[in-house]
Parts: structure tokens; C-alpha cells; sequence
């Protein structure tokens, strides 16, 4: 009885206060270990079974080819946000100069019921992450950083329903919202004008997570009703979330949480 | 059918002499499975659940395998061990999933009470109660969760993906109920000594 209250008060004054309970603590703690550790035997296994179905002078082709081709659409992606955005030139250079370093993470964890996208890094708070940091890979946006953990953190995937983020299409530099739909992104609140077509690039808007021109991903049905103030879109997610292993955490405002300069 | 039966009638004559309020000595003395075994299953069930997750996946839905294990700890002990267990795991749940507060807590301590109230009953002995009784609280406490989630302000903003997604992992946790039960028979009953 009174382990069993001892349990349900110290979760209800972690909700109180808003700060990880010591439970939330102590088991995201000892989890991160025993997560990394399934992670790297599971990247072992993968690993092990994909040289063994192939040969290595296929594996070796297949590599290198990829790089280039990563290579090659990185570039596109990166030329066709310079065309799309070359009236805002000097605010993209603002933006780059503020961009900070990113902090890499690997995924070790996922939501443990599944009715929220959700995954787990292996880096925390002691790592410099804070919450609302922007989660991407070399795909394009993950998601934000909903909790830290000392040793670890939480990732609100971009396709989880309670994921928002602010959006652009690319080619005509329309807004809308991009609000998770458990398995895809949906693009909301675009204006009735806007024209959109299938294949349309979304990126990011710049937002408290993420800096623009980062990809969400492309448009694959429109959705445009008669009569309604604004039309939607599926946009089909650039980041494959079945495989996410390496991120890097980035913050839009990595000055903000150093301290003041007193000089100043 | 007679296999239920054989059951019923044998849960019976186990609990028989253990009613509330019995002056007898009890006949039969139950024999609760061990702590450190049962925490052992729930550290294991959260580590595949987290680590395991994009491979346990149907139609968007996992097996849970926190809420089998709690739900048959609390029938084969009580209420009060039931509702400690999952506030425990609950707990674990939410320390893991990191956006939910604590309505997992709250949600698994919820199981821990309900199956914890059938634990010296017949509905506890027998596997044609046992299968759809694991989909029956799988959803119960999903939508304890919802609720919970709502009751935080953390509410989950797509009631028909997510109802989906909980028929769909009570489905899955019946079918790993009956596997289970299927393999390790004497999981489906109540152990006891005679004394």
C-alpha cells in the first residue's frame, strides 16, 4: 500500500511541477544503457546479414553508388532551395551564419506502446539537448525534442499527430502547417490560390525548432475542397522513420541558453 | 468446452476453503508467482517493446506485452499487488515514452485493479476467459490512457487512427495470449498447495 502510493505521488507531483519524476528519471537513465545495447546488437545482426546476402564487390558498388546519389540529391535539394529563395538571399545568409552546431545522436528506443510516434536518443541534457530542439538526418526534418533525460531524450516524430511544424512548399513559397497523421505528414491551412501539384518539395518555415529550407518532404494528393478556406495535401515524409539510426540535434537559438554576458 | 468445465470445476474446489470469512483452515494455499520473475518478464517486455518496436508493428499497432504481464500478476495475486505492479510499470512506460505524463501510470494501475478483483474467481482459471479477457483490458486501459491524456491536456489529436491502432493491439495481444497459453498451459491456472 504505501509503495503503491509512494509510486502515484511522486508521478503526480512530477505532473505538478512539470520536471521528470525520479522514477522518469532513474528508469531513462538505466534504459538508455540496455537500449544502446540491443541497437548495437541489432545493427550487428543487420549488418552481419546484409554482408552475408551479398557479395562484397556488389556491397562495395551498391555503397558508393548510393553516397553519390545521396550526394547528387543533397545538391539538387540545396540548388533548388538557393532558386526558390533567391529573394530572401540575405535572410538565408543570417540564418546559416546562426546556424549552430548540431549535437549527433543515435536512436535507441521507440515508443513503448506505439500510440505515439515517439523515439529515444542516446544523448541528454548533460549533452547540451533541450527541449523543442529540431531532430533531423541527412533526409530531412525527424521531428523535436519533447523531454531530456540527463543520459537521454525524447523525439516527437514530425508524423505524430501532435506534431505541428510550420512549412513551405518550395516551388511557390506558400505556407501551411504540417501536422503528423501518424504515418505520414498532412500540410494544412494553404491558401485557396496556392497551386499546388503532385511532387512539390515541402521544406521547413522558419520556426522554433528548426531553421528554413530543411525537407519535410513531397506532396503526393491534394486535397482541395470547394468552398473551404484553405486546401491540405498528404506529403509523403523524406525520413524513413522504420530505419532511424544516426540524427543530429540542431537549435535555431543556440545563444539563448547560454548566459547573459555581463559586460553587455 | 469441457476443457472450461474441468476448469471451472477445479477453480471451485481451490478457492472453496479460501473465501473471505472462512474460520477453517484453507485447504489449498495459494502460491503467487515470484517478484523478482514477474520483474524480470517486465524488464525484458520493455526492452523488446522500445528496442523491438518497428518489427512487432501491425497496421500501426504493437503488442503489449507490459499489459499482458501485468494483468496476469494481478490475477494470480490481488488487487493490491495488482495495482503496486502497475503503478511500476506504468511508471516505466511513461519514464520511456517521455510525451505522456502519467497516464500510462495511471492507465496500467487501472489493469492491475480490474483483473486484481477476478483473481480468486473462475474467470481467472480458464483460457476461454483468459484470450478475450487480454483484448478486453488491452482496451480498457487504452482508453483509460486517452482519457488520462485528455485529463493532462495532452490529448491525442486523432481519435479514429488511434481507436485503429487499439483494437488492432487488442487483437494482438489476444492472439499472444492464446500462443502463450497454448505453450505454457499452466500459466492459464492459479497455482496453489494443498496445506
Amino acid at each position: 500500500m504505501i509503495v503503491a502510493s509512494s509510486i502515484a505521488l511522486i508521478q503526480l507531483d512530477s505532473l505538478k511541477t512539470g520536471k521528470p519524476s525520479v522514477i522518469a528519471v532513474a528508469v531513462g537513465s538505466v534504459a538508455v544503457y540496455a537500449q544502446s545495447a540491443t541497437a548495437a546488437v541489432q545493427g550487428a545482426a543487420r549488418g552481419a546479414a546484409a554482408s552475408v546476402a551479398d557479395a562484397p564487390k556488389l556491397a562495395a558498388q551498391n555503397q558508393a553508388l548510393r553516397e553519390r546519389n545521396r550526394g547528387l540529391r543533397l545538391e539538387n535539394a540545396r540548388l533548388r532551395e538557393a532558386l526558390a529563395a533567391a529573394p530572401d538571399a540575405a535572410a538565408i545568409k543570417d540564418t546559416n551564419a546562426n546556424f549552430g552546431p548540431g549535437i549527433e545522436a543515435t536512436v535507441v528506443g521507440y515508443d513503448p506502446e506505439g500510440l505515439s510516434r515517439t523515439v529515444t536518443l542516446d544523448r541528454g541534457a548533460l549533452a547540451g539537448i533541450k527541449s523543442n530542439d529540431g531532430v533531423i538526418d541527412d533526409d530531412g526534418v525527424v521531428g523535436r525534442i519533447v523531454a531530456t533525460e540527463p543520459l537521454s531524450s525524447t523525439v516527437l516524430l514530425v508524423i505524430d499527430g501532435a506534431s505541428k511544424v510550420p512549412a513551405i512548399v518550395q516551388r511557390g513559397r506558400w505556407w501551411g502547417i504540417a501536422t503528423g497523421t501518424n504515418n505520414s505528414v498532412k500540410l494544412e491551412y494553404v491558401s485557396q490560390d496556392a497551386k499546388l501539384k503532385v511532387g512539390d518539395v515541402v521544406v521547413t518555415g522558419e520556426g522554433r525548432s528548426f531553421h528554413a529550407g530543411l525537407s519535410i518532404g513531397t506532396v503526393t494528393r491534394i486535397d482541395h475542397p470547394e468552398g473551404a478556406l484553405y486546401q491540405a495535401a498528404l506529403v509523403t515524409p523524406s525520413v524513413a522513420f522504420g530505419r532511424l539510426s544516426h540524427v543530429l540535434v540542431v537549435s535555431p537559438n543556440p545563444g539563448a541558453a547560454k548566459p547573459a554576458d555581463p559586460s553587455e | 468446452m469441457e476443457r472450461m468445465k474441468v476448469d471451472v470445476a477445479r477453480t471451485r474446489a481451490l478457492w472453496t476453503a479460501n473465501k473471505p470469512g472462512e474460520t477453517a483452515a484453507p485447504a489449498y494455499v495459494p502460491d503467487p508467482p515470484a517478484l523478482w520473475g514477474v520483474a524480470l518478464a517486465l524488464v525484458v517486455a520493455l526492452v523488446l517493446q522500445t528496442s523491438l518496436a518497428p518489427w512487432l508493428q501491425v497496421r500501426g499497432a504493437r503488442v503489449s506485452f507490459v499489459t499482458l504481464i501485468v494483468a496476469w500478476y494481478a490475477l494470480r495475486t490481488g488487487s493490491l499487488h495488482g495495482v503496486t505492479f502497475g503503478l511500476i510499470a506504468g511508471s516505466c512506460e511513461d519514464a520511456l515514452a517521455g510525451s505522456t505524463g502519467v497516464a500510462w501510470t495511471f492507465a496500467t494501475a487501472l489493469v492491475g485493479v480490474a483483473c486484481g478483483r477476478l483473481a480468486r474467481t473462475w474467470l481467472a482459471d480458464t483460457r476461454v476467459t483468459l484470450v478475450p479477457g487480454a483484448a478486453l483490458v488491452t482496451l480498457v486501459r487504452d482508453c483509460a490512457f486517452l482519457v488520462l491524456m485528455h485529463a493532462q491536456g495532452l490529448a491525442l489529436p486523432l481519435p479514429v487512427v488511434h481507436f485503429h491502432a487499439m483494437l488492432w493491439q487488442s487483437v494482438l495481444d489476444a492472439l499472444v495470449a492464446l500462443i502463450v497459453l497454448q505453450i505454457f498451459p499452466q500459466l492459464g491456472a492459479a497455482r496453489a498447495h494443498r496445506r
